[in-house]
C-alpha cells in the first residue's frame, strides 16, 4: 500500500468516525412495567414518551442529535428495577432516565442514578417520598412531573369531607408500598380535618374476595370509601360492594382512571372520582393534537387510552428533559440537573404550561393547583362537575 | 349474626373454588403419585377459552354460557392429556422422583406466557350468565353466581366419584390407584389410565375456571395464587380424599374471610397457613387422608 492510499484510507476512516460521533444519538432510559397489573400505566407512559421523542426528532432532535429511547420492562418489581438501573447506567450509558410507575421500584432504583449523577424524571410514581430520598445530599438528581400522594390525598379528603360533607370515611388500601404510603398520606390529610377513618383495611394484589374488608367498612357506618390501589383490585372493591348490596361513593387516587378498573367494574364503577392531571378530552389544541396522535399511532381499543394521565406525563417528561439538555448545551448529568432546576424557557406540555417547574429545593413540577377531579361515566373518565 | 353469616357464605363460595382445584390435584395423585403443578394454569386456560367463546374479545359471542361449558371441559381434557404426555410420562417411565415436578411447573409457565400473548396481560371481565344482583338468605346477601359455583363444584365432584365407583372404566382408575403394578398385571392399561386421570383433572380445573370467572377477573395471572392455595387445601384435607378437598376448601375459605373481618385484613391468609403447618406436623397425610406406607 503506498503512502497516498494509506492517507486516503486514514482520512476516510477518520471522517467516518467523526461523522458517526456527530450523529451519535442521545440515549434516554425508560423504565416502567409493561406487563402485569400496572401495565396500562407503564405502556401508556412509554407510548407517550415515544410520541414526544418522535416529535422532537422530526424537528431535528436536541443539540443537533437525535433522541433514542432505551426501554426496559421493570415488571413493577424493585429487584428488576435495580438491575435495569445498573444496565442503563453502565452498559447503555444513558444521559437521563424517565419513567417509574411504582413507588417501590423508584425508591429501590434511584440510588444508582444519584450515585452516577444522572438525572431521573419520575413521570408517574406518586409516593411522596420519591423526590425526597436524597434531599440531604448537596445535589438531588430526582425530579418528578406527577401529582404526588400528598397533593392527591389532600384533594381526595377535601372532596369527600368538604365538598360532599361525608363525616364517616373508610380507607381501603393495598399492601404494596404504593397503597400503604398512600394510606398514611390519607390519614394525615384526614387528621388535619380533625377526622379519623372509621375503618382502615388492607388487601393483597390478586385478592378475589373483598367481603371482609367491605363488611368492616359497612359495619362502621362508612358513608364513603377512599381507595389507594391499582386497577384490577379496585374493580374487585366496586364489584364486592354490589355483592353485599351496599353502595357508597368511591373516591380514591388517580389509579381509578385506569382502563382495567373501568372495564372490570363496569356499571359498578360509575360515579367514582379521582384526581387527574390530564383527562382524555381535547380542551386545548395541544391536547387535541396529542390525543389524535396517540390514537393514530397505537389504536387503543374504543379510541380510549389505557391510562391517559401516564401518557400525558410521559410525553411532558421528555419535553422537560429536552429543554434542560438544550439549555445546558451538554448531556453531562450535573449540567442537565442544574438546567432542570433553572429552566429559562417555558415548556408547553400537554398537562400544563411549565414555567420554572423546578428549583433547587422543589423537584415537583405538578403543584396542588394543577390536578382536577375526573369521574367515571359510561366507561370513560370525564371532568367531574 | 348477619355479619358472621355473610362471612361464612362468602367463605363457602371461595372455599368451593379451592376445593375443585384441590380435587384436581387428587385425581392425578391417586393414579400416578404425581401432581400437576400447572393446575392453576389449567383453570386459567379454561376460563380464557370460555371467555373467547362467550365474550366479545375474539369477535364473539359465539354461543351461550351453557353451550360453552362442555367445549371448555373437552379443551381442558386435551390440555391435561398434553401435560401428561409431555411432562409426566417421561418422568414416570424412568421412575424419576422429581422430574415431573419441574416439568409440570415448566409447562405451567409456558401456558401462562402463551396465554399472555393470545389474551394479553390485562385482567378481563367475564360476562355473567346470571344476574349479578344479590338476594337475601337469612339476612345475608348472596349472588346467584356464588350459588352456581357451589352447586356446580359439588355436582362435578359427585359426577367424577360416581364414574369411579360405578363404571367399568372408573374401576380401572380405582384399581390403578390402589396398586399400579398389580392393575397392570390384571390387563389394565395403566398408562392410559394415568393419561385419563390427567385429562380429567385438567377438565375439572377448566370447568372450575369458567365457574369462578364471572365472580373474579379473568387473566393470564389468575391461576397462580388460586393454584397455590388449592395445593394447601389438598394437603390440609389429604391428597387421597374427595371429602377432604371439600372440607379443606371450606376451612380455608371461611378462615380467610372471618380472619379478615374479626382480626385484621392484613392477617387474612395466616390461619389457613398455620393450619397447614399444624396438619403437616400432626397428621401429614391430611385430615381425611389415608396414611401412606412406603415400602422401601
Amino acid at each position: 500500500m503506498n503512502f497516498a492510499l494509506k492517507l486516503l484510507v486514514a482520512g476516510v476512516v477518520l471522517s467516518w468516525s467523526t461523522a458517526g460521533m456527530a450523529a451519535d444519538p442521545i440515549k434516554i432510559g425508560v423504565s416502567g412495567p409493561f406487563t402485569g397489573g400496572s401495565a396500562p400505566m407503564g405502556v401508556s407512559m412509554r407510548d407517550g414518551v415515544k410520541l414526544a421523542v418522535a416529535d422532537i426528532n422530526a424537528k431535528g432532535g436536541v443539540l443537533g442529535r437525535q433522541l433514542q429511547m432505551v426501554e426496559r420492562d421493570d415488571e413493577a418489581k424493585p429487584e428488576r428495577g435495580v438491575q435495569i438501573a445498573q444496565e442503563l447506567i453502565n452498559k447503555e450509558k444513558v444521559v437521563a432516565t424517565v419513567g417509574f410507575i411504582n413507588t417501590g421500584v423508584a425508591l429501590a432504583s434511584q440510588r444508582f442514578y444519584q450515585e452516577a449523577k444522572i438525572p431521573v424524571i419520575d413521570n408517574v410514581a406518586t409516593g411522596t417520598v420519591v423526590t425526597k430520598q436524597f434531599v440531604d445530599q448537596p445535589e438531588n438528581y430526582v425530579f418528578r412531573n406527577a401529582a404526588n400522594d400528598a397533593i392527591q390525598s389532600h384533594m381526595i379528603v377535601e372532596e369527600a369531607v368538604e365538598r360532599r360533607h361525608f363525616k364517616k370515611v373508610a380507607i381501603l388500601a393495598d399492601s404494596t408500598n404504593y397503597g400503604q404510603l398512600g394510606r398514611e398520606d390519607l390519614e394525615k390529610a384526614l387528621d388535619k380535618k380533625g377526622l379519623k377513618a372509621v375503618a382502615t383495611e388492607k388487601y393483597n394484589i390478586k385478592d378475589v374476595d373483598m367481603t371482609a374488608q367491605l363488611l368492616k367498612a359497612k359495619q362502621a357506618g362508612a358513608e364513603v370509601v377512599l381507595t389507594y390501589g391499582i386497577g384490577p383490585e379496585l374493580a374487585q372493591i366496586a364489584n364486592g360492594m354490589e355483592k353485599l348490596g351496599w353502595k357508597v361513593p368511591l373516591i380514591g387516587s388517580w389509579t381509578l382512571s385506569m382502563a382495567n378498573f373501568i372495564d372490570n367494574a363496569g356499571k359498578n364503577g360509575d360515579g367514582t372520582r379521582m384526581p387527574q392531571t390530564f383527562i382524555e378530552d381535547p380542551t386545548t389544541p395541544k391536547r387535541k393534537a396529542f390525543i389524535d396522535a396517540y390514537v393514530k399511532a397505537y389504536h387503543p381499543p374504543n379510541g380510549r387510552m389505557p391510562s391517559p394521565v401516564s401518557a400525558a406525563q410521559g410525553y411532558d417528561s421528555i419535553y422537560l428533559l429536552a429543554a434542560a439538555i438544550k439549555q445546558a448545551g451538554s448531556t453531562d448529568g450535573p449540567k442537565v440537573r442544574a438546567a432542570l432546576e433553572s429552566l429559562n424557557e417555558k415548556v408547553d406540555g400537554v398537562v400544563t404550561m411549565y414555567s420554572k417547574p423546578f428549583t433547587k429545593d422543589n423537584h415537583e413540577a405538578i403543584t396542588a393547583e394543577i390536578p382536577v377531579f375526573g369521574e367515571v361515566k359510561d366507561g370513560r373518565v370525564v371532568l367531574a362537575k | 349474626m348477619d355479619i358472621l353469616l355473610q362471612l361464612v357464605f362468602s367463605g363457602i363460595a371461595l372455599g368451593m373454588i379451592y376445593a375443585v382445584i384441590a380435587f384436581g390435584y387428587q385425581l392425578t395423585f391417586a393414579t400416578s403419585g404425581t401432581l400437576n403443578f400447572g393446575q392453576g394454569e389449567a383453570l386459567m386456560l379454561g376460563a380464557l377459552v370460555g371467555l373467547s367463546l362467550v365474550g366479545s374479545i375474539h369477535g364473539g359471542p359465539y354461543m351461550s354460557y351453557l353451550l360453552m361449558v362442555p367445549l371448555v371441559i373437552v379443551f381442558g381434557a386435551l390440555q391435561g392429556a398434553f401435560v401428561e404426555w409431555i411432562g409426566v410420562r417421561p418422568a414416570i417411565k424412568i421412575k424419576s422422583e422429581f422430574g415431573w415436578i419441574m416439568s409440570t411447573i415448566a409447562l405451567a409457565i409456558i401456558f401462562k406466557n402463551v396465554a399472555e400473548n393470545i389474551w394479553g396481560k390485562d385482567d378481563l371481565t367475564f360476562p355473567s350468565p346470571l344476574s349479578a344482583k344479590p338476594f337475601m338468605i337469612l339476612g345475608a346477601n348472596v349472588q346467584p353466581m356464588q350459588v352456581a359455583v357451589v352447586v356446580g363444584a359439588l355436582a362435578m365432584m359427585l359426577a367424577v366419584e360416581l364414574f369411579n365407583r360405578k363404571s367399568i372404566y372408573g374401576k380401572a382408575v380405582v384399581a390403578t390407584a390402589n396398586d399400579r403394578d398389580a392393575a397392570g398385571l390384571m390387563g389394565i392399561n395403566t398408562r392410559l389410565v394415568i393419561t385419563f386421570s390427567y385429562a380429567l383433572s385438567s377438565a375439572t380445573a377448566a370447568f372450575a375456571g369458567v365457574l369462578v370467572a364471572p365472580l373474579t377477573l379473568t387473566g393470564a395471572t389468575m391461576g397462580a395464587s388460586l393454584g397455590l392455595k388449592a395445593f394447601a387445601v389438598a394437603i390440609i384435607g389429604g391428597l387421597t380424599s374427595g371429602v377432604g378437598a371439600i372440607v379443606g376448601g371450606l376451612i380455608l375459605g371461611i378462615a380467610e374471610t372471618t380472619t379478615g373481618y374479626y382480626i385484621s385484613s392484613g392477617y387474612k391468609e395466616v390461619p389457613g397457613l398455620v393450619l397447614l403447618l399444624l396438619v403437616l406436623a400432626v397428621k401429614p397425610s391430611g385430615l381425611f387422608g389415608k396414611t401412606a406406607i412406603k415400602k422401601v
